[in-house]
């Protein structure tokens, strides 16, 4: 889990950096140049978020199933359901980087 | 996105130019030289497939003897119409043909973009948003056909008046998200599967790109699945009545 430090350690990288990207002269796309960073990390964050989401659905899935073979097909639809449902979160954001970088 | 021309547009653009911009002169659009687009000859050439193959069909189905071709779409209808019952209940019947249609032409669309030659009309954002606003009118429409317009306008308020200011809102947004979470969906997972596969081409030529189209195929038939049974899921919320 993330400790207090590293928390404290991230607010003031956060604070310090336009301070210290701020030196170049100012023209009119000034911070153009974040659009493809922050297109990455958004990208592996909402990535990373659903691949947790849809652990906890197929976990969740693989137990009922365990459980309650006689239920497999339902829980089989909601699964599937599901992940389908998961899976076009992270695509949205996908999208929005095709609309902002280039 | 750099787009070549598919031997198929090659061919319309050539050809049939002047019918081209005829057809969108009619919605105002300037003419251009080459107006026919790939996903507007692919839609094209997938509806004749499409076409043939039920024109084929429809003479040997049979009764007594069915030939393989009728046992396989014996199987997808049977499909569908269970889905249907399951998800609409009683009344099922009369949406299932638009169901079946929706879930056939976005099954062929996607997957005729696995051959080489071809593309996948699905992989631009203007088809799927078509097709996401045909089922959004779609179900609007059987809605107030079920209905009435009153009826259909009044379940927008929420089960009780009280709570309409809130419910009527949240209802409109919700509405208004689904053909766009539709076209969304379908759009990027065609397109995602395209370019993963192409950029696993350009590191290796060897088993991955074909690991990663295969899971494109898999992607494919669940998302024309998806797309028909949140149609459905639509359909039966509009047509549900107050019991």
């Amino acid at each position: 889990m993330i400790t207090k430090k590293m928390l404290i350690l991230l607010a003031l990288i956060l604070i310090a950096s336009p301070m210290l990207f701020g030196q170049t002269p100012a023209n009119p796309t000034a911070n153009g140049h974040w659009v493809p960073i922050s297109a990455g990390f958004s990208m592996a964050i909402a990535s990373g978020l659903c691949g947790l989401a849809q652990a906890k659905a197929v976990a969740a899935a693989a137990e009922g199933m365990a459980r309650n073979p006689g239920a497999a097909a339902a829980i089989r639809f909601a699964l599937l359901l599901g992940l389908v449902l998961i899976e076009s979160l992270a695509l949205y954001t996908l999208v929005i980087i095709f609309v902002k970088v280039a | 996105m750099h787009e070549t021309e598919l031997f198929i547009t090659k061919l319309f653009n050539d050809n049939l130019a002047g019918l081209g911009n005829t057809l969108t002169g009619i919605v105002g659009m300037a003419p251009e030289p080459r107006p026919w687009a790939n996903f507007v000859t692919m839609q094209l050439l997938v509806a004749l497939i499409l076409v043939v193959l039920f024109a084929i069909l429809r003479p040997k189905l049979s009764a007594d003897r069915p030939g393989k071709l009728q046992h396989t779409f014996e199987l997808i209808y049977d499909f569908v119409r269970e889905q249907a019952h399951e998800q609409v209940g009683h009344g099922s019947r009369k949406y299932v043909p638009y169901f079946g249609t929706i879930f056939i032409f976005i099954l062929f669309a996607n997957l005729i973009g696995l051959i080489p030659g071809l593309e996948a009309p699905t992989m631009v954002p203007s088809v799927p948003a078509g097709l996401a606003l045909a089922t959004f009118f779609y179900y609007n429409i059987m809605g107030v056909a079920e209905n009435g317009i009153f009826k259909y306008l009044a379940h927008f308020a929420g089960p009780m008046p009280a709570l309409a200011p809130l419910m009527i809102p949240i209802e409109l947004v919700s509405h208004l998200a689904r053909p766009l979470s539709l076209t969304i969906r379908l759009f990027a997972n065609m397109y995602a599967g395209e370019q993963v596969t192409m950029v696993f081409m350009k590191l290796t030529f060897l088993l991955v790109p074909a690991v990663f189209m295969g899971l494109h195929v898999f992607v494919s038939f669940l998302q024309a699945y998806i797309f028909m049974l949140l149609t459905m899921m639509y359909v039966a919320g509009a047509v549900s009545h107050e019991h």
